[in-house]
């Protein structure tokens, strides 16, 4: 039984699972919702989410939520099934230390950058709010620090634990969105460590080809 | 060679591995740094947490550092070495679930739980600023949806996933500074399952011990 996501192209944590599908070479449906709205009905979260989010998967019967516990389970159950990619090194030092960047990713890069991500792209097009530019500015000052960090980590390496791993592909979808835009590219492009490991993650055919997704999602809805 | 974690009792992220270190049987010992200034300093920063943070776990020459992270490696490394008990099961499907719950606690479970703490614990002693009753009344707000989805969650279980987990482990540096507030703790006492749940949990030997450390 194929394995069923659901979610929108455009969600950060629903792209984080398809990138890591596709990287695994895992096949995949993919169910979008049928509106933002109908993830607060009671059977949605009775049956997908408790919490009314997305993405949720099932995996035949099993179902699992939250993106990167559902990225874990992926990479322990079908890693190595249908390719050779490897994004949980088996080594216990190697994967803890790519859970140690999963956590950089989640508590010190990603909350910045979320926020710019709601201001620029989510704010006026769902809730009709104008950007806050003192939001925005802030953020990237705090996100600028972190990028300060990730330029020394990434010294000599192409990827944060040397190859690439789930670290790597979790801060794709929502750097993604926050890239795009003329006015932010530079946090970015202005490292030279930095620049290189995103153009990195930006030529890898998962990524490239969900990249693909996330924009047409944008341009037809 | 022993173990050593650097950290304060104090901080949760630094009692969450204290907990997992004894629930799993394995000898350490526990480093205080110098001062807090002393995390930002270059050599810790260069050497210990790129972030300046704690807490951070040395084994040998091997330095891990982030709570959930160092966890995960302790289980993965040292689960059933020193006795039985089991904080991600081996199951591929209960594991998923496991790493689930423990997403619920960040994403969902510790913000709400942090605003309270962060003012009525934290804010005097290391701010030296009045708790704020706006940001605790929505503390208290957000956390009481999230724990009428737990009360659900939690129907017929002893623990998140049935069996005690990591997931479970995690919610408790955080639950037991809230709660041993007593303008709070209805919030946990007031709904059955959960009320269940955290006193299994703050009844666990283990658990008692740790939460002893934080009050010396």
């Amino acid at each position: 039984m194929t394995i069923k996501l659901i979610g929108y192209a455009a969600s950060g944590p629903t792209t984080k699972v398809i990138i890591t599908l596709k990287e695994l070479g895992i096949p995949y449906e993919l169910d979008p919702p049928a509106t933002y709205q109908s993830l607060k009905d009671d059977d949605y979260i009775k049956n997908k989410h408790p919490f009314g989010k997305m993405p949720v998967l099932f995996d035949g019967d099993f179902r699992i939520t939250e993106s990167r516990a559902i990225c874990r389970y992926l990479a322990s159950k079908y890693q190595g099934k249908y390719n050779d990619t490897i994004l949980l090194p088996n080594d216990v030092h190697q994967a803890s230390l790519v859970d140690q960047y999963i956590s950089y990713e989640s508590f010190y890069y990603d909350p910045p950058l979320s926020k710019i991500v709601y201001q620029e792209k989510v704010a006026k097009k769902f809730f009709d709010k104008d950007p806050d530019l003192e939001v925005i500015k802030e953020n990237r000052e705090e996100l600028a620090k972190v990028l300060d960090v990730f330029e020394k980590l990434l010294e000599g390496k192409e990827y944060l634990n040397g190859e690439c791993s789930l670290a790597d592909l979790f801060i794709c979808p929502n750097t993604y969105h926050v890239y795009c835009i003329d006015a932010h590219s530079d946090l970015w492009d202005s490292r030279p460590n930095v620049k290189n490991w995103w153009n990195r993650l930006c030529n890898r055919d998962s990524v490239k080809t969900t990249f693909e997704e996330i924009k047409s999602f944008w341009e037809n809805n | 060679m022993t173990i050593k974690l650097i950290g304060y009792p104090i901080s949760t992220p630094t009692l969450r591995v204290v907990i997992c270190l004894k629930e799993l049987g394995i000898p350490y010992e526990f480093e205080p740094p110098a001062s807090f200034q002393a995390l930002k300093d270059k050599d810790y920063i260069a050497n210990k947490h790129a972030f300046g943070k704690i807490p951070v776990l040395l084994d040998g020459d091997y330095v891990i550092n982030e709570s959930r992270a160092i966890c995960r490696y302790l289980v993965s490394k040292y689960q059933g070495k020193y006795n039985d008990t089991i904080l991600i099961p081996s199951d591929v499907h209960k594991a998923g679930l496991v790493e689930q719950f423990i997403s619920y606690e960040s994403c969902y479970y510790d913000s709400p739980v942090s605003k309270i703490i962060g003012q009525e614990v934290f804010a005097k002693k290391f701010r030296g600023k009045d708790p704020d009753p706006e940001i605790i009344k929505q503390g208290r707000e957000d956390l009481s949806k999230v724990l009428d989805v737990y009360e659900k969650l939690l129907e017929g279980k002893e623990y998140l996933i049935g069996e005690f987990s990591l997931a479970d482990i995690f919610h408790c540096p955080c639950t037991n500074l809230a709660y041993g507030i007593a303008a709070h703790s209805d919030l946990w006492d007031n709904r059955p399952n959960v009320k269940n749940w955290w006193n299994n949990l703050r009844n666990r030997d283990c658990i008692k011990k740790s939460f002893e450390e934080v009050k010396n």
